[in-house]
């Protein structure tokens, strides 16, 4: 009997300090670090580490810390969803925030779906995701639909063209569906489509589309340009030294330093493209402003684009609704998620709607003039 | 004798069947996921072996047949309604058809073999560099078509939402079935025929082996059950893009065959289970720590580098793969039984041959 007690004793004493102290809340991040997609995928992991140095630095969330789970997806669809099933089965974590491609999401998004874990995608942008996943998937920045509606918008009103030349990637989900919801909004605006051309992620001569351009008359006065970051560069590059100075327009994938290395600053000249965020060090907002601060003081370098800014703003958000659910119940954090309305982050203000898991938010445009890219406008659509 | 075999066969299966059961009430979704994951590159990494390893037909293109597996079975399982939705444009059979899992993974490497014999009858006259060049243009081939043709794969978008079959039931089942097919043809005077084809075919033929015939079979064969570790692994992570079926993939398989030992079964099998799980062990070290007091910080793609190292190192000091040649297995566990009672009776009937 005294055996007992005292291996009793000596367990509480084990046990109890634990007890006592805030145990810290695990919030899983998924991101692609290496592999194809860790030139966005790693500055979003970036922004997330930051949020939660900030956040503990604060004294946490309900009284207690919050333990930030990194796992690296590879941008490998097995990898990407054994580490989704890891965070869920092994750190136990309460919601999960991270990936920025749609593929990834989709094989990633059934798995917290199943085990009713809170996913919200950092950068995602296919608006159809939280339909196709459940209710438990979330989306921090628009879909794609928001940002080719404001793309149409701003070159209909504030470029004043009327007559648009489409070339779309046929690789890739996002590209095709960008193009689809630009030409939706651009003719309904009364704009007319001379040419719809196209190419195939990995081409790296675009003198037959170019041709094609060259022999319409009357000559379109917009060039939309549905890209991913790896050809952005090249087709700028080609447009401008065949002499076509048209407008360019395009979306978030020309969110990217190719599209001004690559053509060289005098080639890079009158391209307009709609994206989450203008983070750079001129920007207008003073909010963006402490983000690169904070960033630059973190890491030793400005945030590489926009996608550090949406992890950021996707922890931030998975922590709030934590706040308001007063919980660590994830069905809880989903209602709380689910119910934010006005989160006020670095790439937007963030509201769901009737419903909806794809948030209203603003979107941003940015002009490139020779070389320098410029805030141009941020449009609510 | 007879007997005996079926005993032993017997007490595997009961003893698999046991260990299963196990392993599903105890180990959490992650350890089984990784389970299922080890179980298809086990299935992907000995079919490759067949063609590889012990018919001497350099094959890249073993993510184009599991690819081929991956969209057929899928197709054929995919929910009628969701079908409408995601596929509007499918032929109407096509549109109408709802298979259980079974018949899906059987159609599904039925399809990558018949594939397999397309490919193989005017490729497989070439060798070395040429076939294995052929073989993947062939998996580039089916990357393009998959991403061609929006009717049936809804290209560079992908099938997503693909109903989640596959467990470790399934997957021991194929697993087993792999082992047992290609353990008792390579034991066969056909698996001898091979090994004859892959170290001269010249003397094969002039032994009367079909050389063409061996190798078109060998090749059909191994893509059949990369075709089925397609429709599993299209059925676990339940997404399918083209970009999966990449030259990556098929990479990993053929390190897999390479440092496991081409022309060892066995060596194939240890081999998958190591380059799946290792990489797994990693993720902790990746993740950086707090250990006594020192700040380790976060390494992501640690595991690739030790990866890249530990293959360097194999092919250093274990140019023919870990197993070599060699087998381990019921029998050799009985020839190390044996040796210890210093009986030998195989060496003694070796010497007195």
């Amino acid at each position: 009997m005294r055996t007992v007690v005292l291996v009793l004793a000596l367990l509480a004493l084990l046990v109890g300090p634990t007890w006592g102290a805030a145990q810290p809340i695990p919030i899983g991040a998924l991101y692609g670090i290496t592999g194809g997609m860790s030139s966005i995928d790693a500055p979003g992991a970036n922004g997330m580490r930051l949020a939660a140095k900030e956040i503990n630095a604060r004294g946490g969330v309900l009284g207690r810390p919050i333990r930030l789970v990194v796992e690296d997806g590879k941008t490998d669809q097995t990898a990407t969803t054994t580490a989704m099933s890891r965070l869920i089965n092994v750190h136990r974590v309460v919601a999960v925030g991270g990936l920025n491609d749609t593929t990834f999401v989709l094989a990633a998004g059934p798995i917290a779906q199943k085990a009713r874990v809170p996913f919200v995608t950092a950068g995602a942008t296919a608006p159809q995701i939280p339909e196709q996943v459940g209710d438990y998937m979330f989306m921090a920045p628009f879909g794609d639909d928001a940002q080719a509606y404001v793309g149409a918008d701003y070159a209909y009103r504030t470029l004043n063209a009327r007559r648009a030349w489409i070339l779309t990637d046929q690789a890739y989900d996002f590209t095709k569906t960008l193009t689809r919801f630009f030409k939706e909004r651009w003719t309904k605006n009364g704009g007319t489509v001379a040419l719809e051309d196209q190419y195939r992620g990995g081409d790296t001569d675009f003198s037959a589309q170019i041709t094609r351009l060259r022999a319409q008359r009357p000559a379109p006065d917009l060039l939309f340009v549905s890209a991913v970051p790896n050809e952005a560069g090249l087709i700028i590059k080609q447009i401008r030294q065949a002499g076509i100075r048209t407008p360019i327009v395009s979306g978030d994938g020309f969110d990217t330093p190719l599209i001004v290395s690559v053509p060289g600053p005098e080639l890079a000249d009158n391209v307009h493209f709609t994206t989450h965020a203008y983070v750079q060090p001129d920007s207008p907002k003073p909010e963006v402003q402490a983000f690169i601060k904070a960033y630059r003081a973190a890491y030793n370098r400005n945030p590489e684009n926009a996608f550090a800014a949406l992890g950021y703003d996707t922890l931030y958000l998975i922590v709030d609704a934590i706040r308001r659910a007063g919980s660590t119940d994830r069905a809880k954090i989903r209602d709380a998620l689910a119910a934010t309305r006005g989160f006020k982050g670095v790439t937007g203000t963030i509201t769901y709607e009737g419903g909806r898991r794809v948030p209203k938010k603003s979107v941003t445009v940015i002009k490139v003039t020779r070389g320098k890219l410029a805030f141009a406008a941020e449009i609510t659509p | 004798m007879r007997a005996a075999v079926l005993l032993r066969t017997g007490g595997t299966a009961a003893a698999a069947v046991l260990l299963l059961l196990l392993a599903e009430r105890t180990l959490n979704e992650y350890h089984l996921r990784l389970l299922n994951v080890v179980g298809i590159n086990v299935i992907l990494a000995t079919s490759l072996n067949l063609t590889n390893g012990f018919t001497g037909i350099f094959s890249l293109g073993h993510a184009g047949f599991m690819a081929v597996g991956a969209y057929a079975g899928t197709l054929l399982t995919f929910p009628v309604a969701r079908k409408a939705m995601l596929l509007p444009d499918l032929p109407r059979w096509l549109a109408q058809v709802e298979w259980p899992f079974l018949p899906a993974l059987l159609a599904g490497g039925a399809l990558a073999a018949l594939a397999a014999v397309a490919v193989g009858w005017p490729v497989l006259r070439l060798r070395g560099h040429y076939l294995a060049v052929a073989t993947l243009g062939f998996m580039v081939i089916v990357q393009v078509l998959a991403t061609n043709l929006d009717r049936y794969t809804r290209g560079a978008l992908g099938i997503n939402g693909i109903p989640p079959y596959t467990t470790l039931w399934w997957v021991a089942a194929c697993v087993a079935a792999t082992l047992v097919v290609l353990g008792h043809l390579l034991d066969s005077g056909v698996g001898r025929a091979l090994r004859a084809v892959r170290d001269d075919d010249l003397v094969a033929q002039a032994l009367g082996i079909p050389v063409a015939r061996y190798r078109l079979g060998a090749l059909t064969l191994g893509a059949g059950f990369a075709g089925v570790a397609g429709v599993l692994w299209a059925h676990l992570i339940t997404v399918i893009s083209p970009g999966a079926f990449s030259f990556l993939l098929t990479f990993q398989i053929v390190v897999m065959v390479v440092v496991g030992g081409m022309g060892s079964l066995s060596g194939s099998v240890v081999a998958a289970v190591l380059l799946t799980l290792v990489p797994e062990g990693l993720r902790r070290l990746e993740q950086g720590a707090v250990v006594a007091g020192l700040t380790i910080p976060p390494l992501f793609g640690l595991s690739q580098i030790v990866l890249a190292c530990a293959l360097v190192l194999v092919m250093i000091y274990r140019p023919a793969g870990l197993l070599g040649q060699a087998e381990v297995g019921w029998r050799h566990l009985r020839h190390l039984r044996d040796l210890r009672q210093r009986r030998l009776p195989a060496r003694e009937a070796e010497e007195r041959g």
